[in-house]
């Protein structure tokens, strides 16, 4: 079966989004970006972007915000109000509704909605290899039958069946998964390109009902940023004396350099916009290089967001509630990115709002939600779960060594080989912990258990294998296997997801917090077991070569291992380090003797030292850590 | 005896319904993930063609800087930087679009003022525009001619 689009046909911007898999995927346009710009140049069929660029040649017959006309009368107050606002011409259609007129010819504001949505149709087509049929479409809470149906109409003329037409802020409240919460008052703060929308919804037994809305039709993205031109060109007069109004091309680069300042100063405290030559005059070139804020740029915008704020009273007493009776905020629309406006709505409402990476797609986003669930996609899907917390087993040193990681989708299975610490180890505990901090000891214990029966061998030659498998409903089975033997034992641990929220944010929260600490413990370990190591082979050597080497180069190494032995527990990292490196020293020179003595027996064969040390033997465990013996 | 056939027939009808659609869902999971990732390997090699376009758009607006000191200050060394600044890009797959004296079109340029000219060609370049093989990286602004 096909999927079903939804789509979030805007005023300025259109965007689309697709369930798939069980998950919210947003469509990007032909041109690579995830919204597209509602602009249509009806005669040319020029849709999007392309139309956008050359709005300025051919005021007359591009056609933008045609929403503001949708479904209304000629006579309506909004639409007389856009014809102030607008350079193409609007008249009275059949039936006294409002109509575009490019080069004599009527358009219905529903045709030139639906070359919009065919686009969109066409680049999701284009995009996700298959045919669209069905589309959910998304049209503001205060929009009436006529306006809901001519949106569908649009859908029709496109080729498209509407499924169905939904309120933006309850796609928005979707978006947030808020359906699925009980008799809660949501309020949800809409400010986009181009306007400005605040609803007041009502949740019960999974439907929405819009109790009341409000808002400003001619406030967005767009008069922020002329705030910022013209505290620009102020600022450029009062230091250069030079006025860039006017000036055109100017004026452009300080459009662009304004937008580009505005969204950084959402991530940062300061930028400056410095835009070389931008004028010049007798004196010579001029360049303008101003610093800006994120608290000048706030003190610019203060009076446009404290515009938003009337409208939420309205809404609010209307709905006949009071501000503490909304439970949930919603933020939507690109302009919510702004920290102050997001500090702004939550002293008004007195909660944190709700607000995603993309503040621009919640809208197409929760109309392809509603779409899967129209579908049966989304209602009955087995929604998969995530391990919300590392899992793995401790190792040398108490070292926790993941095995799955956090955030992975289960149900999954993993394995990692790992060997024995001694010599003749002939049994290895296995303990399962799970968290995000580097030693297992700060990391929450599942369970353990032994794997016993390991024939004798040196360190590092057996080979156990241990495998973690989580199913879907979150059990999870962790065994042990000897390759050599087959022998194996294993546990089931129940519930390995069944932490609540606050114990999983805990815990990574701690993990965090002890990063660097945890780093430099895990660090030392690491060192310790490097330091074991090489006392070790350096033993193993010294046997080995039994009386091929004289004392004078067994001594050194001997008083070298019992030095570093002594230390072992209580040095710091780089004692650790530096003497290990002198143990080292001494060895190598041990394996020159050796090599000479071969070469000195089979002349002519290999007179190459060994390049490095630690190079593994093939045959040995992949892994260089070892299971702790206790 | 036969209320319980009855039950059972009940039960094997629900069981094969739901079999049914597990099967379904289970088909349709698969295909999603397939389709993921034939579409994950396009992406891949588009981003691997595309992966600069962050960079090299930051480029540009060195490079526009730069060459409208060389335009307002005549000297040598400054002309070879650009020049070399431009080879560069070049190399890396980004070239000029052309757009002085050509019809305009909204595919690669920006209109950002009309003038008087002759209609729809391109008067005057404020801002070059630069494509990244095959693909506008950033549109010309122009400025296009109108009858009046």
């Amino acid at each position: 079966m096909s999927k079903i689009l939804g789509i979030d046909l805007g005023t300025t911007n259109s965007c689309m989004a697709v369930m798939e898999g069980g998950k919210f995927k947003v469509i990007p346009n032909a041109e690579g970006m995830n919204t597209t710009p509602s602009i249509v140049v009806p005669d040319k069929n020029i849709v999007g972007v392309s139309a956008k660029r050359q709005q300025v040649v051919n005021p007359k017959n591009t056609i933008f915000s045609v929403k503001r006309l949708m479904g209304r009368r000629f006579s309506d107050p909004s639409v007389q109000m856009a014809i102030k606002h607008v350079p193409y011409v609007i008249k009275e259609g059949k039936n006294g509704m409002a109509v575009v007129d490019v080069e004599g010819v009527e358009y219905t504001p529903q045709e030139i909605s639906a070359k919009i949505l065919q686009k969109l149709k066409t680049d999701a087509e284009s995009f996700l290899g298959a045919s669209i049929r069905d589309v959910v479409i998304t049209v503001p809470a205060y929009f009436d039958d006529s306006q809901r149906s001519a949106t569908k109409e649009a859908g029709q003329i496109a080729g498209l069946n509407v499924l169905r037409i939904i309120n933006e802020p309850t796609a928005a409240s979707l978006a947030y998964g808020l359906d699925k919460n009980k008799n809660e008052q949501i309020a949800v703060y809409d400010l986009g390109g181009g306007t400005f929308d605040i609803s007041i919804l009502e949740i019960g037994d999974g439907v929405f009902e819009v109790k009341s809305t409000n808002g400003d039709t001619f406030l967005g993205g767009d008069d922020f940023d002329l705030k910022i031109i013209d505290f620009l060109t102020s600022e450029f007069k009062k230091e250069q004396g030079v006025d860039l109004i006017g000036d055109k091309q100017a004026m452009q680069r300080l459009k662009d350099a304004s937008e580009k300042a505005k969204i950084e100063l959402s991530s940062t405290q300061d930028t400056e916009i410095s835009i070389p030559f931008i004028t010049a005059d007798q004196s010579g070139p001029k360049h303008l290089t101003i610093k800006l804020s994120r608290s000048k740029l706030e003190q610019i915008e203060e009076d446009l967001i404290q515009k938003t704020i009337e409208p939420c009273k309205k809404a609010v007493s209307d709905a006949k509630i009071k501000f503490s009776d909304i439970d949930e905020v919603v933020l939507v629309g690109g302009m919510t990115r702004m920290p102050k406006v997001v500090e702004v709505v939550k002293s008004l409402f007195g909660k944190e709002p709700h607000k995603g990476v993309n503040p621009d797609e919640v809208v197409a986003v929760g109309a392809a939600i509603q779409g899967g669930v129209l579908s049966g996609e989304v209602k009955d899907i087995l929604l998969l779960d995530v391990t919300p917390l590392t899992l793995g087993i401790e190792t040398l040193g108490g070292v926790a060594t993941p095995i799955i990681k956090r955030n992975t989708t289960i149900p999954t299975s993993s394995s990692q080989v790992f060997s024995t610490a001694a010599d003749n180890q002939t049994s290895v505990e296995v303990h399962v912990v799970q968290g995000e901090r580097e030693m297992a000891s700060d990391n929450k214990s599942l369970g353990r258990f032994i794997l016993d029966g390991i024939p004798p061998a040196p360190r590092g030659v057996p080979q156990v294998e241990v495998s973690f498998d989580m199913d879907a409903n979150g059990i999870l089975n962790v065994s042990a296997k000897d390759k050599a033997t087959n022998k194996s034992q294993s546990i089931a641990i129940q519930g390995g997801t069944g932490l609540s929220k606050e114990e999983v944010e805990r815990m990574v929260n701690e993990a965090e917090k002890y990063s660097q600490e945890d780093k430099k413990k895990k660090e030392l370990v690491e060192a310790r077991n490097q330091a074991e190591n090489m006392c070790y082979t350096a033993e193993k050597t010294i046997k080995d070569a039994g009386d091929k080497i004289t004392e004078d180069l067994k001594k050194p190494v001997e008083d070298k291992v019992k030095n570093l032995r002594d230390i072992l527990a209580t040095a710091s990292l780089d004692e650790l380090k530096t003497k290990a490196q002198e143990l080292s020293t001494e060895l190598q020179k041990i394996g020159q003797e050796l090599y000479k003595q071969q070469g000195a027996n089979k002349a002519g064969t290999s007179k190459e030292e060994p390049k490095d040390k630690d190079k593994k033997n093939p045959e040995e465990p992949v892994e260089g850590e070892v299971v702790e013996d206790k | 005896m036969e209320k319980k056939i009855e039950k059972l027939e009940k039960e094997i009808v629900e069981l094969k319904n739901k079999i049914l659609e597990a099967e379904n869902k289970w088909k349709r999971a698969l295909a999603d993930y397939q389709n993921l990732e034939k579409r994950t390997q396009e992406q891949k090699a588009e981003f691997a063609e595309f992966a600069n376009c962050g960079i090299m758009l930051d480029f540009l607006g060195v490079l526009d800087c730069l060459e409208s000191a060389a335009s307002h200050i005549k000297n040598e060394g400054l002309d070879l930087s650009v020049k070399k600044f431009k080879e560069v890009l070049e190399s890396n797959g980004v070239s000029e679009i052309k757009a002085e004296g050509e019809v305009f079109n909204a595919d690669s340029m920006e209109a950002v003022d009309a003038q008087k000219g002759e209609e729809g060609k391109v008067l005057k370049v404020n801002k070059k525009g630069y494509i990244l093989n095959n693909r506008v990286l950033r549109p010309a602004q122009v400025v296009v001619g109108r009858k009046e």
